[in-house]
């Protein structure tokens, strides 16, 4: 039995903050919030941005969380994963850079 | 403690480093945004022929006008809202089918039938239902100034309907509906003291009375008939009344008396100074021009358009939808300048508009039709007309007849 309990399991340490691989990660994380987002079908209730409800059913209150839910994702995926990325790359062109 | 001090001091720098990194990113990203999301202009309309955009967002539209199920959900949804969404939906769609046949002769055979179908099941709700169907609740028929009641909302846009597709090609049967909708706006507008007439209880609308004067000049092309001596009078009447002093801009809403009961609304005024385009063109410029210099704007290769000008400031309503704080973006308003836009040939602003739409309009495609999720069926029909409208206002310019 020890040879499943004797030893903790390996855990990959925490990357350290606004680090290349935080920046990766963070921005690999909103991707997939986006996707399960777009793919649960949300983007339908984006109609309340005009005044109409997304759905008669779920109601005023419901569809307007799923919409700012959505639009929220959707902004963070717009606009953050792209600055996330990209800030990745700068840091690992400076870091190449003070290595030579 | 040497040693610590190095590992804060190498941790405070990773920090700024990564705070600079993302600052960079940001500064980077930002103004390139736009790019991601813009197309030439033709994508969406095109001088000549029907760009793919109007093509799969017509598709969309007929789609719910032979699907019942379907049509019933999204009309339900916008009624829920606002019931004059409904009729307005149909306007708008029949208004651009006629745009279309005009572009593309071939499609006639599509969009005739459909155009039919809108303007027949609109007139038997309102023979049934009555004018109050197509309005917001407070529209009372027993509370209108002038009785029996009569909504030119209803009136103008039910003409331009009948008209529009006379146009294309003559009805007989819609000749007569025409004519009699026309003399009954026409006489009422006489009988008025001041040239006004109520959408709803004491509130009467210039969006509606261009509206209804366009469905005028139309009639009196194809009918023969002579309202420009009430379109003249009604237009001189408009610059002096209905114009704000501090904008220039036409003010939305006012009283049977012409008294203002809300300022210049973007939500309406790009379509009104469209129909002035009939009208009075040198008019219609001055009020498209006055119109994006108070309420048109582009942000980092966004454009989108306010509700009020700056100068006369009021809040979301209904027809503005609700306002994104801090750029004051309005739907309503946004949703509007296309057509505005288009009208007056101002291809960069339309091209920025519909890189906003794409952007924050959250389009879906689906077999070839295009609806944005982020509008609604008389959203989408709005935009259609701004991608289609033109061959229309032409072919009354040019004194064309139909054949």
């Amino acid at each position: 039995m020890g040879k499943f309990f004797g030893h903790r399991p390996p855990v990959s340490p925490r990357p350290e903050f606004l680090s290349v691989k935080s920046l990766l990660q963070c921005a690999g994380g909103i991707s997939l919030l986006f996707i399960v987002a777009h793919l649960a079908g949300l983007r339908a209730f984006t109609c309340i941005l005009n005044g109409t409800v997304g759905s008669v059913a779920l109601g005023w209150q419901i569809s307007q969380l799923l919409a700012l839910a959505y639009i929220f994702i959707y902004l963070l995926f717009v606009l953050l994963v792209p600055v996330l990325v990209l800030a990745a790359m700068i840091l690992t062109l400076w870091q190449k850079g003070r290595r030579k | 403690m040497p040693g610590r001090d190095v590992i804060m001091k190498t941790r405070l720098h990773r920090l700024l480093a990564g705070l600079v990194a993302l600052v960079i990113a940001a500064v980077v990203w930002l103004p390139c945004l736009h790019f991601v999301f813009l197309r030439p202009v033709n994508d969406f309309r095109q001088e000549a022929g029907i760009s793919p955009k109007a093509r799969a967002l017509a598709a969309e539209q007929l789609k719910l006008w032979t699907d019942p199920a379907l049509q019933k959900v999204e009309v339900e949804k916008m009624r829920n809202s606002n019931p004059e969404w409904d009729f307005m939906g149909r306007s708008f769609l029949v208004w651009s089918l006629a745009n279309m046949s005009l572009r593309d002769p071939a499609s006639k055979a599509l969009n005739l039938p459909a155009m039919d179908r809108i303007i027949d099941e609109t007139l038997r709700i309102e023979k049934e239902k009555g004018i109050c169907f197509f309005l917001m609740s407070y529209g009372k028929p027993e509370q209108y100034v002038v009785q029996p009641a009569r909504s030119l909302f209803v009136d103008g846009e039910i003409a331009l309907m009948l008209a529009a597709r006379r146009m294309v090609e003559e009805k007989p049967e819609y000749k007569r509906l025409l004519t009699e909708r026309v003399d009954l706006m026409a006489d009422a507008l006489r009988k008025s003291p001041h040239l006004i007439l109520e959408s709803y209880p004491d509130e009467c609308w210039t969006f509606d009375h261009c509206v209804a004067l366009d469905a005028m000049k139309l009639a009196d092309q194809l009918d023969g008939t002579d309202h420009s001596a009430l379109i003249r009078d009604w237009v001189a009447m408009a610059r002096v009344k209905l114009v704000d002093p501090r904008s220039g801009l036409l003010i939305a809403s006012f009283t049977t008396t012409g008294a203002p009961l809300s300022g210049p609304q973007g939500s309406t005024l790009w379509m009104s100074a469209h129909c002035l385009q009939l009208l009075d063109d040198d008019f219609a410029r001055d009020q498209y021009a006055r119109a994006k210099k108070e309420l048109g704007t582009v942000t980092l290769g966004f454009g989108y358009a306010h509700e009020w000008p700056a100068s006369c400031p009021g809040p979301a309503n209904v027809d503005s939808g609700p306002i994104v704080p801090g750029f004051d973006i309005s739907a309503g308003s946004s949703g509007m300048a296309f057509i505005g836009a288009a009208a007056f040939g101002d291809t960069k602003f339309l091209q920025s508009l519909a890189a906003t739409l794409d952007f924050a309009g959250f389009p879906a495609h689906s077999g070839g039709r295009l609806k944005y999720c982020a509008s609604n069926q008389v959203g989408d029909a709005a935009l259609l007309y701004a991608a289609t409208l033109g061959p229309l206002w032409q072919k009354v310019k040019l004194g064309g007849h139909h054949g």
